[in-house]
């Protein structure tokens, strides 16, 4: 495990998100990254029914990367790290957090290693049917676990496949830069990146 | 989420607990101890513990209401934190060896508390029990003394509840394992006469103590 940066790829007008998709992938492809499998991301939303905590959500994440963990985060902003059978105490809390229907947002796609970088090519799809919403970009420095020491190596590697759509660490990144990262942060950041699509689109439902 | 639903049905979670409860006089402990090394598997090393268990609950109604218990070890700060569902024991028939409940154990990070309190949970009681366990096969055995807190929060000033030692013994496994009463009642025979594990009905306890 090491440092983890999320970046949101823009797709433009009249492309398909599998066009970009597909250009992202054979420019690492060029520069010698090789496939290791599929990698998803998934959070399932639980709102709160209970008088003591009202409005409250939990996001449940999973990480393919992580895959006997799960991951419960709450609006505050704190998030539970637990086994992955707590699933289940969701399904018992059911009278108190109901799921939030239709409300299923995930990243999935082609994971790729080259050196010490791990680069995953997601597109993000929302809702029962399923709609895809954009494209994600995760890239893990594996040797470093300080964001701060390493993130200028990760911008110049970015920026070597993405363009300059990678410029300044995220917000949540940079509250983060001096101490030790862990799986949870990289959680967090899918976790922001995914509330700015649903809200994107449910604004345009609306 | 899937694959969680997937492997439930096939049942392959382990959910199910099967356990037996007895207790013994703090001046009997030590016969019992030294039985239990006599027969239990060798798992070398630390044989006690010492947890601090908080018991949440979530919801107003009377029938609506849900228990989670909140687990750490004292005596190993870098234990994960423990968080618990246990279900109403089932008493079964007279062919029933040993009681039943459904029982999900997570491991989870230390800011369990904080999670759960933001949750919307109340903190319903609280306890210290300390004692040591016992492995044979796939059975638990634990011989532990409850200690209730002076103090909310503070492990250090605890008192005893009583002059006993509460023991027991479980497996937790996948539904539908009803074999393993037999395995549980043979072993239960072995610690006769010093201490009688018997299913109890805890209902008939809760109705004599009311």
């Amino acid at each position: 495990m090491g440092v983890v940066c999320v970046a949101s790829y823009p797709v433009p007008e009249g492309k398909s998100g599998q066009q970009i998709v597909d250009v992202l992938q054979s420019r690492l492809e060029q520069l010698g990254a090789e496939k290791s499998g599929q990698f998803n991301v998934d959070c399932e939303t639980y709102q709160s029914q209970v008088p003591s905590a009202q409005n409250r959500l939990v996001h449940l994440l999973h990480n393919s990367e992580q895959p006997a963990t799960c991951f419960a985060v709450l609006d505050t902003g704190t998030c539970l790290v637990a086994d992955n059978l707590f699933n289940l105490l969701m399904l018992k809390l059911k009278n108190f957090y109901p799921t939030r229907k239709g409300f299923k947002i995930e990243s999935k796609g082609q994971r790729y290693s080259l050196g010490d970088f791990i680069i995953k090519i997601g597109s993000v799809t929302f809702g029962q049917n399923i709609s895809f919403k954009g494209i994600l970009v995760e890239v893990e420095y594996c040797p470093c676990m300080v964001p701060g020491d390493c993130w200028d190596l990760m911008k110049e590697f970015m920026q070597g496949f993405m363009g300059n759509c990678v410029e300044n660490p995220s917000n949540y990144l940079k509250t983060k830069m001096d101490i030790m990262y862990t799986p949870a942060d990289t959680i967090q950041q899918y976790l922001e990146h995914f509330k700015t699509f649903r809200k994107e689109s449910l604004a345009v439902t609306r | 989420m899937e694959s969680m639903l997937a492997a439930m049905n096939k049942k392959i979670v382990p959910l199910q607990e099967y356990f037996l409860q007895g207790s013994v006089l703090d001046a009997s402990r030590d016969i019992l101890l030294h039985r239990l090394r006599g027969i239990c598997d060798n798992i070398g090393g630390i044989e006690k513990f010492q947890d601090h268990e908080m018991v949440y609950t979530i919801g107003t109604n009377a029938n609506n209401v849900l228990q989670l218990r909140a687990r750490r070890a004292l005596d190993d700060p870098e234990a994960p934190w423990l968080l618990r569902y246990v279900g109403e024991p089932d008493f079964g028939d007279r062919s029933k060896h040993t009681l039943v409940r459904s029982s999900i154990d997570v491991g989870t990070s230390d800011n369990l508390v904080q999670f759960l309190t933001e949750m919307g949970f109340r903190l319903d009681h609280e306890f210290v029990v300390s004692g040591h366990f016992f492995r044979k096969g796939r059975m638990k055995i634990t011989v532990s003394k409850i200690y209730r807190l002076l103090q909310p929060g503070d492990t250090d000033k605890v008192e005893a509840l009583s002059k006993s030692y509460l023991v027991e013994l479980g497996v937790v496994t996948v539904s539908g394992q009803d074999q393993v009463q037999e395995e549980m009642k043979n072993f239960a025979e072995h610690l006769k006469p010093l201490v009688h594990l018997e299913k109890t009905d805890l209902r008939k306890l809760q109705q004599m103590g009311t």
